[in-house]
Formats: structure tokens, sequence, C-alpha cells
């Protein structure tokens, strides 16, 4: 009965008319939330050149109405498919960080160029872990989930390809990866105990991780719990960065009047610190706004994970949001200096294809589930 | 079983959920705390940091205030100059760069070393525009701006360069202005610019503040790596406030030039006799590159030194003041270099010495009006008291001379003061005491510093028992009363005070100040002397310049209408023992320079109407009479238009 959907139904009802009952399905308030973040990451984008097209706000808008398509194309891909392919996605995304390590483009090994398209496999590998855990549980569904044996495997499949790609060294994406499994393996509900155990494991192994960290890495962290240490090199960013935020005040400086970005105080103002920009451009209010957009889009995500039948599909659904969140919160904690630099581009404002693509995509694999939560 | 594990499997997943959900709340509450903490609450903390990286503030110096005359003749202003700017940034080798400038342009010492000094003070290693120098020449411009491709880190900038167009005739007035260092003292609202010039000496210094005017300031829009994108004014400067001064630059320039002159001639060095000289030593001044002062002998001399000074009685303004040698306060613009400040400040004629104001000199018998008036004021003496003059005075063991070796006869005041005998003032000063003389001295403005606008000056001395025993421990003798009553010994005046000294005399009624500045608003105190004396004295002063036995009855100006009263001065140096006074007096000229008698005279003109005091001191010149006075008759001549 739950798996209903796998069987193939559609076959008696003509294509268009499911086509149009489909598109009455999606969820408006997310597309609407996706396309008022993307709008505010162009025009972000416009004024990080200094009130210009080129070189960041024409790709992404370019980028951003690719990668809606492909969201609404994937929102009437029937989920049986993602269930299909969970394993193969996995498997080709594992390879894919893999050839990186060994063939990456750039200083660090993060990107693989596939026709002059830079491509960041790391961005994608945690869509593909959401997908794979999502299957695993939904087989192991039948059986008491809260036995410690059954999450070997899914821990095994969130530390590979998160310890790959902090290695790269991306220790921002790696630990995304890491902590999105791990709130997906809290979530089907692994025992509290074995929750506390890792911890403190995790808690006295600290002083074993930090000799794995590289040099720039510890210099992060340590630059993080005080930037007065290096206030023009690591340092320098973070504290430029509160500057620029703290200086908005209420209602910001105006658009396209930020003199920290405009001056370039602001470091990776188009990737990472975007949202510093808009913070000094636009003010608290218009911090607010935007990080109120974002939870209405993340609420909504879990809303129909809460909604849907399947664990499968309150797996996807859920580890979708809680990437968006994982996005959200340690891109924001890091530019106001809560969270260390560790690299985490915010979804859909942030420069940068792969994680547009991946929010996009992910976005659409929810929109897919949510219209086809009720057998049509 | 299975419903039932499902059903507990919806359960934990539905408390996991909310759980979850709610870290995702405590999560977004706290980054929305942390905006609000940064955004609102420490906002003004920020704006201001983010101030600070938007803009730096360069500071403009204001134009500096002019100093003129009476007439508005330009004592000094400014001029167009042009600035060397180093563009520097980290990479440059300066050092190279500054040697290979300096093998096309000169550069003086201390601008190089103030450019280093600043060089080194600089925080960060953004680069950044620092001044290499100030005086820059049209023509060193030009040879720079031609070679621009070997030095592409320069830049030119206009600025101003103080010029005191009057030179050295005025240079102890004016003063001069120099960088703004630490040893300055810090008043008011001075702030440390590079390059600001501050009033170092006379009225630059005494005026800064007002010369100054208000500093505006330029807000650069500056990127991280330093560049300025962008410059406003963003406080204006307001300039300094032109300062104007009572002399008058052409009474000036005669009276320099006639008390450098002195008795000497003025002789073209193309002369034969000249030329030998010149030959054989070349540290002679010459004048106005084509003359020299040469004596009687032909003989080529140094230029008198010592002061002039010309003083209105009714107000105190000074429409002259001389003291020579001067220094020329332009070589103070152009950046002094070590060897031109030694050769100033080891001239042993000491230029630097502002004379009027900062020499001090006995008064000899210039001072005798003040005695008289100490005695008629006490009532000790009257008109018509009389002494016996035999040429010498004994008091005690020790001889005190009178200038006429063969004394005067029987004379009374009045006669005393036109022949200026010594011997009735010896006899009239042990009548009336030291203390008297010296309440009579304080009362005609000597010992005094007055608000005059120049800041180094002397007080001189007025001696009396209680300074002396103050001074020394030893009690006052009557010796050295004697020694007072012809203004010599411990008692020392500088020539404004002298010229102060006369003015009151020739007003009568008000103590009056002396004063650089234009102010009709001036206010002095009563004098209260005896009006009846002070005609006395005055007439006795007439008395000097036009009665038969006067001292300087050679110099009269001669004219109907203006005639000029006064009282001539010698004073010796050089104690003349008994031994050199048996075998006759040595003759000034032939003494080396330093043991020579200063000449003073002290005077004030018309007669009939006083209008201008005078006092004239010159260093070693030889008798009041034969030189000083001449040159009070000219200066006064001169102001007159005779």
């Amino acid at each position: 009965m739950i798996m209903d959907y796998r069987k193939n139904k559609f076959a008696t009802e003509s294509s268009l008319n499911i086509m149009f009952i489909k598109f009455l399905k999606i969820n408006w308030l997310i597309v609407f939330c996706i396309i008022f973040l993307g709008s505010v990451g162009v025009s972000s984008l416009y004024s990080a050149a200094g009130g210009s097209w080129d070189p960041w706000a024409k790709s992404h808008l370019i980028r951003l109405i690719f990668g809606i398509f492909l969201m609404f194309i994937i929102a009437f891909i029937p989920p049986k498919f993602f269930y299909k392919f969970s394993i193969i996605s996995f498997i080709l995304g594992l390879l894919a960080l893999i050839f990186v390590k060994f063939f990456g483009v750039g200083s660090v090994q993060r990107w693989i160029s596939i026709g002059g398209i830079n491509f960041q496999p790391s961005e994608m590998m945690k869509l593909c872990l959401i997908f794979i855990l999502a299957k695993y549980f939904d087989h192991l569904s039948k059986v008491q989930l809260d036995k410690l044996f059954p999450y070997i495997i899914p821990l095994i499949c969130i530390l590979v390809p998160g310890i790959i790609v902090i290695s790269q060294p991306d220790l921002g994406t790696g630990l995304t990866i890491i902590l999105l499994g791990l709130a997906i393996l809290f979530y089907v509900g692994i025992s509290l105990k074995f929750v506390f155990i890792s911890l403190l494991t995790l808690i006295s192994s600290v002083p074993l991780i930090w000799q794995q960290l590289y040099d720039y890495q510890k210099n992060r962290i340590l630059v993080f719990l005080n930037p007065e240490i290096d206030n023009l090199g690591s340092g320098y960013q973070i504290i430029q960065s509160k500057i620029a935020i703290g200086s908005g005040g209420l209602f910001g400086k105006g658009y396209l009047l930020g003199s920290q970005s405009r001056l370039n105080y602001l470091p990776e103002k188009h990737t990472d610190f975007i949202f510093t920009l808009i913070s000094e451009e636009l003010g608290f209010f218009g911090a607010m706004v935007i990080i109120l957009i974002f939870c209405t889009l993340i609420g909504s995500i879990f809303k129909i994970s809460f909604n849907v039948e399947t664990l499968f599909s309150k797996v996807i659904v859920f580890g979708i949001g809680f990437l968006i969140f994982l996005y959200l919160s340690l891109n924001i904690g890091m530019v106001c200096g809560l969270l260390p630099v560790v690299g985490a581009p915010l979804p859909l404002i942030s420069y940068g294809g792969t994680s547009l693509l991946t929010v996009l995509i992910s976005v659409g694999v929810v929109l897919s589930i949510n219209i086809h939560k009720d057998k049509i | 079983m299975k419903n039932k594990s499902q059903k507990i499997l919806e359960q934990t997943l539905s408390r996991r959920f909310i759980f979850l959900s709610l870290l995702k709340s405590i999560v977004v509450g706290a980054i929305s705390w942390r905006l609000f903490d940064l955004q609102m609450i420490e906002n003004q903390k920020y704006e201001k940091l983010s101030d600070d990286n938007q803009f730096n503030y360069h500071i403009i110096p204001p134009e500096r205030g002019r100093i003129l005359d009476r007439r508005m003749r330009l004592l000094a202003g400014n001029m167009d100059g042009f600035s060397l700017v180093l563009n520097w940034n980290k990479k440059l080798n300066v050092d190279t760069l500054i040697k290979k400038i300096l093998l096309v342009v000169n550069i003086n010492e201390r601008d190089i070393n103030n450019f280093y000094s600043s060089l080194k003070e600089k925080k960060n290693n953004f680069p950044k525009q620092i001044l290499i120098t100030k005086n820059l020449s049209q023509k060193d411009v030009a040879k720079l701006a031609v070679r621009n491709i070997q030095f592409p880190e320069i830049s030119f900038s206009m600025s101003k360069r103080r010029v005191y167009p009057q030179g050295i005739i005025a240079g102890h007035i004016t003063g001069y202005t120099g960088m703004f260092s630490k040893l300055d003292k810090v008043n008011g609202d001075i702030v440390s610019v590079p390059g600001l010039d501050v009033g170092k000496r006379g009225l630059e210094k005494y005026f800064d503040k007002e010369l100054r005017g208000k500093f505006g300031r330029k807000r650069n829009e500056v990127t991280s790596k330093g560049h300025i994108i962008d410059s406003q004014i963003y406080e204006n400067t307001k300039p300094g406030k032109d300062i104007l001064v009572s002399l008058d630059m052409r009474l000036q320039a005669f009276a320099i030039e006639r008390m450098e002159r002195g008795n000497h001639n003025l002789t073209s060095i193309n002369n034969k006799i000249i030329k030998e000289q010149l030959g054989k030593k070349n540290n002679f001044p010459i004048i106005n590159n084509n003359f020299v002062y040469t004596n009687k002998n032909k003989k080529i001399v140094n230029a008198q030194s010592g002061s002039v000074i010309v003083m209105d009685i009714e107000n105190g303004e000074i429409l002259c003041c001389v003291s020579s040698p001067g220094f020329n306060p332009n070589i103070f613009s152009n950046g002094l270099n070590v060897n031109e400040w030694n050769k100033l400040k080891n001239n042993e004629r000491a230029p630097l010495l502002n004379r009027s104001m900062s020499g001090v000199y006995p008064p000899g018998s210039t001072i005798k009006m003040a005695v008289a008036l100490a005695g008629l004021e006490s009532g000790i003496i009257d008109y018509k008291t009389k002494f016996f003059c035999k040429g010498v005075k004994e008091f005690g063991t020790s001889n005190f001379h009178c200038w006429s070796k063969n004394g005067h006869g029987s004379l009374n005041l009045m006669q005393a003061i036109e022949q200026s005998c010594d011997v009735y003032f010896y006899e009239l000063g042990l009548k009336v005491g030291i203390d008297k003389i010296a309440i009579m001295m304080k009362k005609l403005g000597l010992g005094e510093y007055y608000n005059i606008e120049i800041d180094d000056k002397a007080k001189g001395v007025v001696p009396n028992i209680e300074w002396k025993l103050k001074r020394d421990g030893v009690n006052w003798t009557l010796g050295e009363t004697l020694n007072a009553s012809i203004g010599q010994g411990y008692i020392l005046t500088t020539p404004l005070q002298l010229v102060t000294m006369v003015s009151r005399i020739a007003n009568s009624e008000l103590a009056v100040n002396p004063s650089l500045i234009i102010d009709n608003k001036k206010k002095f105190s009563k004098l209260n002397i005896n009006s009846e004396h002070l005609k006395f004295i005055k007439k006795a002063m007439e008395e000097v310049v036009v009665g038969k036995k006067g001292t300087a009855k050679n110099y009269k100006i001669g004219s109907k209408k203006i005639e000029m009263a006064g009282k001539t001065g010698t004073v010796q140096v050089v104690r003349i023992s008994e031994a050199e006074r048996e075998k006759g007096l040595i003759k000034n000229e032939d003494r080396p320079w330093k043991r020579r008698d200063h000449a003073l005279f002290v005077g004030y003109a018309p007669v009939s109407k006083p209008k201008y005091a005078i006092s004239v001191v010159i260093e070693h010149g030889g008798s009041g009479s034969s030189i000083a006075a001449p040159i009070a008759r000219d200066v006064f001549k001169n102001l007159f238009r005779i």
C-alpha cells in the first residue's frame, strides 16, 4: 500500500491532462521563495560588481533561469525514478569525488571541468547522500530502526564522501555533508544513547581531528576564536565582514551604496560573503526579510516532509530542507562571526553554478514528491 | 507487527522532526539576534569603523595671512611654489630613487631628513603620497618633468612658500616660519601636519594663531588597496588674517641704511685702493653689490651695528625698529642648511639678536633726565640748584670723573643736562638716592617688558638697594649710586625701553607703551609726574640740540618749523683705569671694536609739538654726540621729509 506509486498508474490517463493536474499541484509558495531569493542573488551580484551585469549577475541570471526550468522538469518526474537511481547516483557522485581528488582543476581539488564548465561534485554529493540514505532507510523501515547495527552502512556512506571532501580540502562542504547525514540518521530515529555516545567520542577526539587539519584550516578556527590575532590576514575577512554588517544599521546604506563592498574591503563578496553585502546595503530589515523567506522555504519543505507517506519521501524531503537550513545557518553564522570561516555558500544567492543547481534540483525533487504524494 | 513498528517509527519521526525543527528555530533565532546585535545595538561602532575604512582625511593647511606695514607694504606674504611628492608603494626602492633625483635637482638636507622620518612613520604597507620637498623652483620642475620616464613615482603639486619681500630690513620684526616640530609649544588647536609651517620668531610667532587661519579637511575615499578613488573638500579652509603693523618700511629702510653707514663713507668697489684691500681679505660686507663702507683712511670697515627705534609718542606705535646686523628671513623659507645656520649663530656680531628689544645696554647719560626728574619730583633740588664740576668727584678712595677733563664749573640743572655734566649728576644722585631714582626710572618705563608683539625681549635692570641685596647679598654702596646716576654700572636698558622713556617724557601726560600694531582703542595710564618738571626737562633736552654748549649742537635739523630735542649718551664698555687716564685716553677709533664706547642718543621731535620719539644705539660706535645724534637727525629729517 505504501509503495503504491511504484506501480505505473499513469498509463490510463492522457498525458496532457496529467501534466495539467500536476502543474496545479505544484507548491507555488516554494516556487515563489526560489524565484525571490534567486532575484535577490542576481541583484546582489549586480551590486557586488559595482553596478554591473558583468561578471557575475548575468551568468547567475542565466543559470537561475536554466535551473528553474530544470527544477520544473524534475518536479514532473515521478519519485520512483529517484528511488531507482539513488544508488547509481551515489556511486557516480563518489566516483566523481575520487576523480576530482586526482584530476581536479585548481589549486584546491574541488572542480572537474566538463566541456569548459567547471563542476563541483561535492555539492551534488549532498543530494546523492540524501537519496542513498532515504533508499536505505526505506528498505529498513520493516525492521526495528532502534538497533545500532543497521546504522553502520549509512555511517560509512556519510563518512566516506565527507572525509574525501574535507581532504580536498573543503572543510565547509565536508562538514555540511557529515552534518546532513547525521541529521538524517537522527531523524529516522537512531537511538539517543548512541547519539550521546557519539557526541562524547567526537568531543574527546577533537585533539585528534585537530592534528589532521591543514594549517590554514587550523588558522581559520583560531582566528574565528579571536579575529584580532590576525587583523590583516585571516581575521581580516571576518573583521571587515562584521564592520560591513554592523554599519548597515536598520535600513542599510542603500542599494549599490555599500562602501565596504564597493571599496573592496569585503573579501569574497560575490560568493560566501554575499550576505554581508546585502546586510550592508539593505540593513537589518533586508537581512531579516531574506532570512524570513528562507525560513518560509525551509518551513514549506518540512511541512511537505510531514505530510508525505513513505519513509523514502519523508527522508528525502526532510534531508533537502535540512540541507538548505545547513547552508543558510553555516553561511550566515560564518559571515556574522558566529562560526569560523569554513566556506559555505548562501543557497540561490551566492555566485556559483553547482550549488545553485544542487539547490534547484533538490527543490525540484521536493516539488515532485509533493506533486506525487497523492496517488494520481 | 508491521503496523506496530510502522506506528512506532512514525512517532519517532514526529518527535525527532519536532526536535530538529526546534533546533532550527533556535539557530535562526541566534542568527537573528546576532544580526540585531551587530546592526542595531552596535551599529554606531561599526559605522565609525566603516567610515574609517572608507575615508581618510587629509588636512589642508590654510593660506597664511600676510604681514603688512602701515602703508600696506608687504612684509611677509606667500609665493606659489612647487612641491615634490613621492607616490610611495611597498616595492619602491626609495634610496636609489632619491639618489637619482638628487643627481637632477638639489634638495636640501633638511627636507631629505624630514622625508625619511615621515617615511618611517607610515603605519601600514598601503601606497601613499609622501612629501619630499616644498622648495622646488620652476626650473627644477621642468628638469624633473622631462625625465619623468625615469621617475614615474614622483609627482608635483602647487604649494605656498613664505616670502619676505623686505628681506633683511625687517627680519627681526617679521621673524620667520619653519616646519612644525615637537619642540614647538602646542597651543590650542594646532595639529601636526606634515609640511605645516608655524611661526618661529618675531611677529610670525606672536601672531601665529591669527596668521595660520583655520585648517580645512579633504576627504579621500580609499579602496582596501589604498587607491584614492574620490576626493572632496570636507571642511573649508579659512585663510589666516592679515596683520597690519605700525612700521613704515620707507623709514625703516632709510634708518637701517643710515645707521649701518654711521659716519663712514660709501665707496665703490671699483676704486683702486678698495680693490687692493678686497684682494687680501674677502669677508667684507658688500652693499648693493657695489659698495663698501670705508673710514677716513679709505680702509674698509664693517657696517655699524646697533638699533634705531622711532615711536609715536601719542599712541605708542613703532614706526621703525631697526636692529643691525640682521638676517634675511627668506633663507629660512628656502630651508636653511646647517652651515648657513652655524654661520648665523657663530657670527660675533650676533645677527640673530634683535638688539632693539633683546639687546641690553647701559643707558649712559641718556638716563640723566630720569635722575633729574627724580630729584625734582622728590623736591630735593629745584631748577636753580647748582653744583660745581671740577672734572672729577672724589668719593671715598676712588675718583669719579666727568667726561670733560677740565670740568664744567658751576652749573644749574638745565646746563648740566645740556652739557651732560657727570659731576653734577654724581652730586644729584647722592642727594636723591638710588631708590628714588629707580622709582622714577620705572615710572618712565625702564625695567619693563611691555606687551609689545614680539616674544623675545629683555627686561633690563633697574637696580635698587633691595635688588642688590637679593642678587648678591651685599649692601648697596654709594659709589654704585654715583655710577647709576650717569647710567653706568648695574643699570641696563633696551633701546625699546629708552624710546619709551623719551616718549613718556615728551608725552608728559600718559605712560605710553610701545606697540607694533595699529590699534586706536589703546588706553594708557596717567604718567603722574609734575608737568612743570617735565616741561623743564624737555626744555633742557631742547638745549642739548640748540644750546650753545649742547652736546648735540652740531646736529640741528635746522628747519624753522621742526627741530628735535634729545640727549646724547656715551657708554664706557671697559673700565678706564687711573693709569690709562694719566697716559691720556686712547681715541675710540684706535681701540679694538669690542672695547670702543657705545654711542646713544634719545630724543623727540618736533620740539614745538612733540610727535615722535627716537632712540639710537650704536654698539661700540664711539661717542653719542658724534655718531648717534646725526643718525637721529637724519632719521627725523627723513620722517618729516625735510
